[in-house]
């Protein structure tokens, strides 16, 4: 990997073969897809799931450098719009868009009201009032019995249909979740690169500097929440659509920590990298499924050795949606 | 159209850092602040940035009260500043740090750069273009795409002042902007700050080297213990006995000024904590 990395960035011919190696991996999955059996397909589809939320939280973390252990929050908000605003739980039987539109909102105005408290805060005192956040919000989810079904969750959820097209095969869910993946990567990697995506970047390695400057961190911090809520609340409605089933079990710590790992593994602050590093942290284990209780070991041992071999993680920064389009169509 | 500061205090608990400094700051001309350590010289550039808050009296630009504004409240106001130590944006390349500070002006139309190519393009070139302007004036073009931490010491020193230039400061703080530097390369901040010089920009730098204050500075102001000591050009500053006593001093009152100095801490009673 060491060899991307050189290669990648020093000599343009290195990088049109590796972009064109990517593309075509990236092709030959889509169109193979299909063909593969429903638990394939459904492995992939969470795999997709967890593209989404990387690339949400990677605004906050990898972009903006605040470590936040609560984005699960965020998720659990966009799949309880859907289980709560489509099922008999409430009697309410809204369409999928609409909901989506809801669930991204309500991601949005939860993004801020966490936002707003922890603005002074960084590093440590920010992960762990976050952590508060994602875990105030499940306990709420679990006790809140007449609304959201307790620990039992919401079962029976309506199937997605978009504009009198069923979405509920998993394959529908693949190329929902699919184009979901490229639009929101598409916005997020321009937001990166705007004068936003910039401020955010000073605001991670100086936000005293940034102030000094001009930026008001205020707006732009919030700014930040504020667009990762909104996707980490897309993907839990998309969730909960493809599930037809909600519960708080979903929503633990463990998944916050899962998505953050996914980030450092593959390479912070970089779309490509949250690809490999939910490739490796979610494909892996269910590769290792024989293995038993052993895969959880192998997990343990190359997140070490890959910490070890590339603390900075396995896609190098500089290799982003950028490199590759000119990898691709020359220059 | 100056820079105002009225009986300006700044106290941290019973320590007087700046005690009752009322001075002004005139367009066009290069102000050096100079003091021994200690002396409230950073400090007063920091109140102005507001990176400190000021205890009493009042800064105004043009009349506009700057101390009750926020830190980027004031940067818009039209104040820029370096630091004694360089603080740049580490990661991100020599051109990102200069183009960052288009935030202000180009935030509210962030989102047609993210639904709209071509608008994003013609503003990232733009951009790109006014950036290299101005790292041109400081020899840096060739480090346009390196990462700020990669340049040479001097290099980044040049860095930081190009990135307070490009919101066009009314006011320039440069705290210690010599620090670090060689013989060469303090001989070359001297050209540049000379020519940065402009009929309506007031430069205000704080420096402990001597020979650059003295050949920059159209008007030095010498800090003693919070207290503005004398102000003067460079050759009534080297002739006052006040300064000398004070701070160029001579071999015998340096040791007078240390008393001094030991008495006022004793009084106070004061634990001697590094202040910059």
């Amino acid at each position: 990997m060491a060899a991307v990395d050189t290669l990648a960035t020093a000599r343009p011919r290195a990088n049109r073969t590796i972009s064109w190696l990517v593309l075509a991996i990236a092709i030959a999955l889509i169109v193979a897809t299909p063909f593969l059996p429903n638990y394939h397909v459904r492995v992939l589809n969470s795999l997709l799931i967890y593209i989404l939320l990387g690339i949400g939280l990677n605004i906050v973390i990898g972009y903006t450098g605040l470590l936040d252990l609560g984005f699960v929050a965020f998720y659990a908000v966009g799949a309880y719009s859907y289980g709560l605003l489509a099922s008999p739980q409430l009697g309410l039987h809204m369409p999928f868009l609409v909901i989506l539109l809801v669930a991204a909102c309500l991601g949005a105005v939860t993004g801020i009201l966490l936002g707003i408290p922890v603005l002074r805060l960084r590093g440590d005192y920010l992960a762990i009032v976050t952590l508060g956040f994602g875990e105030i919000i499940r306990i709420i989810i679990n006790n809140l019995d007449w609304l959201t079904g307790g620990p039992q969750g919401i079962a029976r959820l309506d199937k997605a249909s978009i504009l009198g097209i069923q979405i509920a095969r998993p394959i529908d869910f693949f190329w929902l979740l699919l184009i979901t993946v490229l639009l929101v990567g598409t916005v997020v990697w321009r937001l990166e690169r705007s004068i936003l995506g910039k401020a955010w970047a000073a605001i991670r390695e100086d936000q005293d500097a940034a102030r000094g400057i001009g930026i008001n961190t205020t707006n732009a911090k919030l700014a930040a929440f504020a667009t990762s809520a909104t996707i980490g609340s897309i993907a839990g409605a998309i969730f909960a659509a493809s599930q037809r089933f909600v519960s708080p079990e979903s929503f633990t710590l463990q998944e916050s920590v899962l998505i953050v790992l996914m980030i450092v593994v593959g390479g912070i602050g970089n779309i490509f990298g949250i690809v490999a590093g939910a490739a490796i942290l979610i494909l892996l284990p269910e590769l290792l499924r024989e293995f038993a209780e052993w895969r959880i070991l192998f997990l343990g041992l190359l997140m070490i050795s890959l910490i070890i071999v590339r603390p900075a993680g396995i896609v190098p920064r500089s290799f982003g949606p950028e490199k590759l389009i000119r990898g691709l169509f020359g220059k | 159209m100056t820079l105002v500061f009225q009986s300006l205090r700044k106290v941290y608990g019973e320590v007087v850092a700046i005690d009752d400094v009322s001075t002004a700051f005139a367009p066009g001309m290069i102000h050096g602040v100079i003091g021994p350590n200690g002396a409230g010289k950073s400090t007063l550039i920091n109140m102005t940035a507001g990176s400190y808050t000021v205890s009493s009296g009042s800064i105004t630009l043009d009349g506009k009260r700057l101390d009750k504004l926020k830190k980027y409240q004031i940067a818009n106001s039209g104040i820029a500043r370096t630091y004694q130590n360089i603080r740049l944006f580490d990661q991100m390349t020599a051109i990102e740090n200069l183009e960052v500070c288009f935030y202000p002006a180009e935030v509210a139309a962030a989102w047609r750069e993210v639904i709209w190519p071509p608008y994003a393009n013609a503003q990232r070139r733009r951009r790109r273009e006014k950036c290299m302007e101005i790292l041109r004036v400081f020899d840096l073009q060739g480090y346009a795409d390196v990462d700020a931490r990669g340049l040479p010491y001097g290099r980044q020193r040049m860095l930081e002042i190009a990135r307070a230039l490009v919101a066009n400061p009314r006011v320039l703080l440069l705290d210690e902007p010599a620090a670090g530097l060689n013989h060469h390369e303090t001989a070359e901040l001297t050209a540049k700050l000379t020519a940065l010089r402009s009929p309506d920009r007031i430069m205000i730098v704080v420096e402990h080297d001597m020979d650059l204050v003295m050949t920059l500075c159209d008007s030095i102001i010498v800090m003693h213990h919070g207290k503005l000591l004398f102000r003067g050009t460079p050759a009534e500053v080297q002739a006052s006995t006040d300064v000398q006593l004070a701070y160029l001093g001579t071999a015998n009152d340096i040791d007078d000024i240390r008393a001094a100095a030991q008495n006022r801490r004793a009084q106070l009673g004061i634990r001697t904590r590094r202040r910059s």
